[in-house]
Order: C-alpha cells, then structure tokens, then sequence
C-alpha cells in the first residue's frame, strides 16, 4: 500500500523556484557559531549554569530551569545511541516529500535501509537526530557507540555533520 | 474563579477517509445539526459559535465563512481558533471560557477536518503550516535534503511519535506486543462507535501483527486514519443547562501548556530540547492544573474514564502516564491485564480514539465530546458499564508541542 494518494490528474501544476531559505527568522546567531564550529570538527553546545545541563545544538535559555545559557562547551564527536528507528527499504515512487521524490533527487537510493538515530554526544545531556551509516538493522542497539561522520568538504553548514557511524 | 457550565448536546458524522457526499461547510453542518437536536434547542438559543479545524489542511483559509450560513449563524460572535492537532481541544475550551466568564449563556463549538479534500492529505500544505517554519530554517543552515527526510519526516507525526515509542519503550520495559495489544483494543472498540472510521470488531492483536512495519516499532496496523468528519457541542451555563438537560457534562477544570522541549527541533532551532521526547512535560503540567482546579486530588482513583489523544498506541499508555491515571512506566502492565478495556477499572479511548478516527481539527474536540457522552450515559454501544462521575479528555498537537486537558464531571464545581 502507498503513502500517497493516488495522483489527481486534473490538479493545476505550477512550476517555479520556491526559495525555501528566503525566510528571516531572529534566532540565527546560535544556529550560525554552531554551524561555524562544524567547519573546524567541534560540535558545540551551551551550558546551563542553573541545572548543569549541556545541549547541543546550543540554546539561549534553558528550557528546564529558564536561566541564560551564557557558556559554550565544546562535546566529544563521540557518543551513544539513545533512540534508533528502522525505516523499510527505500523503494521508488512509493514515498515524497513535499512532491520531490528522494530518490529521483539522488537523496536516497533505491533499496536502501535508513537508520535514523538520536545520538546523545559524550558531554552534553540532549539528543541530536541524524543518520546512522556502516551498520546493519539488527546489530543497533540502544547504547551503541557511536562517532560522527564529517562530510568530505566542511562548509561551515549543518550538513557537515554528516551522521554517525558504530565505533569498532 | 468561573462561572459553571456544562456540555449539553453533543454531534458528530459518522467518519469515513472520503465524505465526497458534502462540502466542508455540510460536514460541519451535519455535526452542529446532530448537537443542536441532542441539546434540544435551536441556533436562535446559541449566542457565540467557535469553530476550528487543522490551519491548511482543508485547503480553506476562512473556514467560519463557508461555515457560518450553513450552520445558520449568520450575526452571531464567531471565535476562530486553530492550535494545529490540538484545535479541537482548544475549540472545546474556548467555547468553555465564553460561557465561563460570563460574556455568553450558550455557546457552540464546532472542529471538523475534511482530509480528502487535500491531494495529499493535508501533507503539503497543512504541513507547510504547521511545521515547515523550522525546516526553512534547517534548509538556510545547509541540512541535507537526506538527514531531512531521515529525521524529520519518516512519516509527518510518525515520524515525532516513532521516537517517543521508542523511548517510552526503552524506559518502561514495553514491548512492541502491547502497541499491538492497544491498537486491538482501539480497534475492538471503534467497532461499537457508529460514527469511528477504523472498525474492526473482534481484532486480535495477532491481526495487528501481521501487518507491514513502518518503522519499527510501528506497524501499519498502529497508525491512525486520516478521517474525514466534524464534531460539535453545545455548552451552556448553569441555569439553561439544567433546563435543558437532565445530566449535563460539568466543566470541572481545564488547562492547556505548550512545551517547546517536546519539539524534536524547537521553533527557533535553537535547541534539540529532546533530552526524553516522550517526557511530555506540557501534559502532566496541564494535568495539575486542571486536576487542582477540579478539586481532584488522586486521579489514579479519581477518575473513572480518559479519553486520551493517540494516533499512535505508544501514546495512549505514555500519556496516561504523563496525566497522572498510572504510576510512571507502568500504562503497558495495567493495558495487558485488561484494565483499559470497555469493562476494565479505567477505561481509556473507549470510543477507539484518534487511533481509530482522526479527523484532526476534529479530534481533540472528539475526546471532549466522548467524555461528555460517557457523563451523560448517552454512548450507545461503547457506554461503560461503571458509573462515569469524572471523565477527562486529552490533547495532543500544535506541531508536537500543546496540550489541552479537559475534566469534565457529573455535578458542577462545588
């Protein structure tokens, strides 16, 4: 059965850009030093002075204790599984995302078994969802070591921090 | 504090995944119609309408204006309310807090949803609404379209709730078993509901089973429907209310929160708040804060019924958790000894929930409306064979992050 309904032949079709990052929001400044971190390899996060409690990416207030997250602290790019979800093969067609299709985009490829994860770095006490690679559905497990995965060329983006990989 | 007042009419249509019959405005009309004759009263004695559905998904943009000649109320205070899966839940209160404070004698509340007037089921454009906000955001800071699929949409709500399972499960020891045990049940029950979409009398949890996985641990056979149906009540203050009906539903106590740490990525992006996404700290504060305004002091004896909000069955044993009806990772235990059923000690989602229906907009309003129902003895097949004196309704939505929790009763604040 198909996540999607069946297409609508008589739907209007409009074909254009749609400039997705054209938004300005307020929030960017810690979004920005995380992401310039990425660049040199280091995963920052902001410490809360009030409860102890490092999060990545960094915030500005905590959201336990709603004190000023003034400190940085720099977290290992090592660390442990605290969640993981199997997705089923990818297949063609079958499942799109605002009308792109990942594998037409080359996003994803045929046949393949996504591992998302949440990844709690040594460090810091919050979660980061991304990508497991080079593991295998049934060796996952809740406590796995696991390091980051840098993309091959940093550009100072989110998309540096590519995923995570099993240590073995 | 606030002025008494109770539900006395309750309507809704029967759900189904097409309603091709009707527009939205005759949907919505079909609900207010059946709440109206329930309360016995007409809309000349309705003095404020407040109506909802999910921001997009219909494809409507002013819904109250397609809405108000069909249900006849034209000239009447129109309130508009729209606080994503949640808006039911806070169509509900809001209609609550017009009569409440004294501003209006009878209200009406009417949350409907219309999911197959969407080519996608309200995925790209209600989507768009509701959550796309922060994945601009992501995409300006260079996430990859592959992480994005990945993490964020492996499967819209799925996709949030899956992660909540998983954690649920790790901490209380649950096993991917009891999400079929619930979805069964939910099933079993929606079969006695004539008006829920998913009806399957007699399911086993072996039927679930034996469908295709999601992501694990969901299954096919978890996950709701997308429903097409609208539900309305009337409520009225204390005089009219016992003029009209002989056991109204009391509004007892009422809160609703909203938790930026259960956001996967809060709306800034500033901060994965998930420290534990199924933590769900915006329900056990509006639990306590309803349950004090009720004068409730236990609700694990307290209440009699909850009608909770879980598309997905992990939901339903995390958020009786998080509302106080069990002790912290111990929902699966009571679920497996029957507890929850029809005929159990507390019934949870009687009506099969949103697990069975989920017209979104709908659907918080529907817990609401069900609980009434339960007060009322007026539930037909799925009535309770307990005396119902305290019923509370849940809900779940905004993006992932705001919660309506309700406390009805069967004699009004002391």
């Amino acid at each position: 059965m198909g996540y999607v309904k069946d297409e609508r032949p008589e739907t209007m079709m409009v074909e254009g850009d749609w400039q997705v990052g054209a938004y300005r929001y307020k929030a960017p400044r810690l979004l920005e030093e995380y992401a310039q971190n990425l660049k040199n390899k280091k995963i920052v996060g902001s410490l809360c002075m009030g409860c102890g409690k490092v999060i990545v990416q960094p915030r500005n207030i905590c959201g336990r204790c709603h004190r000023r997250m003034e400190e940085r602290k720099i977290v290992s790019e090592w660390g442990s599984l605290t969640c993981f979800v199997v997705s089923p093969p990818v297949v063609k067609g079958k499942y799109k995302l605002f009308g792109l299709d990942p594998v037409d985009t080359g996003a994803l490829k045929e046949g393949e078994v996504m591992i998302p994860v949440f990844v709690r770095f040594d460090g810091s006490d919050s979660n980061i969802a991304c990508l497991l690679f080079n593991a295998k559905p049934e060796e996952v497990f809740i406590g796995m070591r696991v390091k980051a995965v840098w993309a091959k060329e940093l550009k100072g983006a989110m998309s540096d921090l590519d995923g995570v990989e099993p240590i073995r | 504090m606030f002025r008494n007042c109770a539900i006395i009419g309750c309507g809704q249509t029967k759900h189904t995944s097409k309603r091709r019959d009707v527009s939205a405005a005759e949907l919505a009309a079909e609900a207010v119609n059946a709440a109206l004759v329930d309360a016995g009263i007409t809309m000349k004695d309705v003095d404020c309408v407040v109506s909802g559905n999910m921001q997009g998904f219909g494809g409507i943009a002013q819904p109250e204006q397609w809405l108000g000649d069909w249900i006849g109320c034209a000239g009447k205070p129109a309130i508009r309310i729209a606080t994503g899966g949640t808006t039911g839940g806070s169509v509900g209160q809001g209609a609550c807090y017009t009569v409440a404070s004294g501003m209006y004698n009878v209200s009406l509340a009417v949350a409907w949803e219309k999911h197959s007037d969407s080519k996608e089921a309200g995925a790209t454009t209600g989507l768009a609404h509701v959550g796309m906000g922060n994945l601009f955001h992501a995409l300006a800071y260079g996430l990859s379209l592959k992480n994005l699929i990945a993490t964020t949409a492996v499967g819209a709500a799925a996709g949030v709730a899956v992660y909540q399972a998983r954690y649920y499960m790790q901490r209380s020891g649950c096993r991917q078993e009891h999400l079929d045990m619930v979805a069964a049940k939910n099933r079993r029950c929606a079969a006695k509901n004539p008006y829920a979409h998913l009806q399957w009398p007699n399911c086993q949890p072996e039927d679930i089973a034996k469908t295709d996985l999601i992501a694990y641990p969901f299954r096919y056979g978890h996950v709701c429907p997308a429903s097409d149906g609208a539900s309305a009540i009337v409520v009225a203050e204390e005089k009219f209310a016992r003029k009209h009906c002989k056991q109204p539903a009391w509004f007892k106590g009422l809160a609703s929160y909203s938790d930026e740490e259960n956001q996967l990525q809060s709306e800034n992006y500033g901060g994965v708040g998930v420290i534990d996404p199924s933590e769900q700290m915006g329900a056990r504060v509006s639990a306590m804060k309803a349950y004090k305004m009720a004068g409730i002091t236990d609700p694990q004896k307290e209440v009699d019924l909850a009608e909770i909000y879980q598309p997905f069955p992990s939901q339903e044993l995390i958020f009786s958790e998080r509302l106080g009806l069990f002790d912290e990772g111990t929902a699966w235990k009571h679920m497996e000894k029957g507890e929850t059923d029809i005929n159990g000690r507390l019934p949870i989602s009687v009506s099969g929930g949103v697990n069975a229906t989920n017209a979104i907009g709908s659907s918080a309003l529907q817990r609401i409306l069900e609980a009434a129902l339960q007060i009322m003895g007026k539930a037909g097949e799925h009535q309770v064979p307990k005396k119902v004196k305290t019923a509370v309704a849940h809900g779940w939505g905004g993006v992932t992050n705001y919660i309506t929790f309700t406390v009805l009763g069967d004699t009004p604040r002391g």
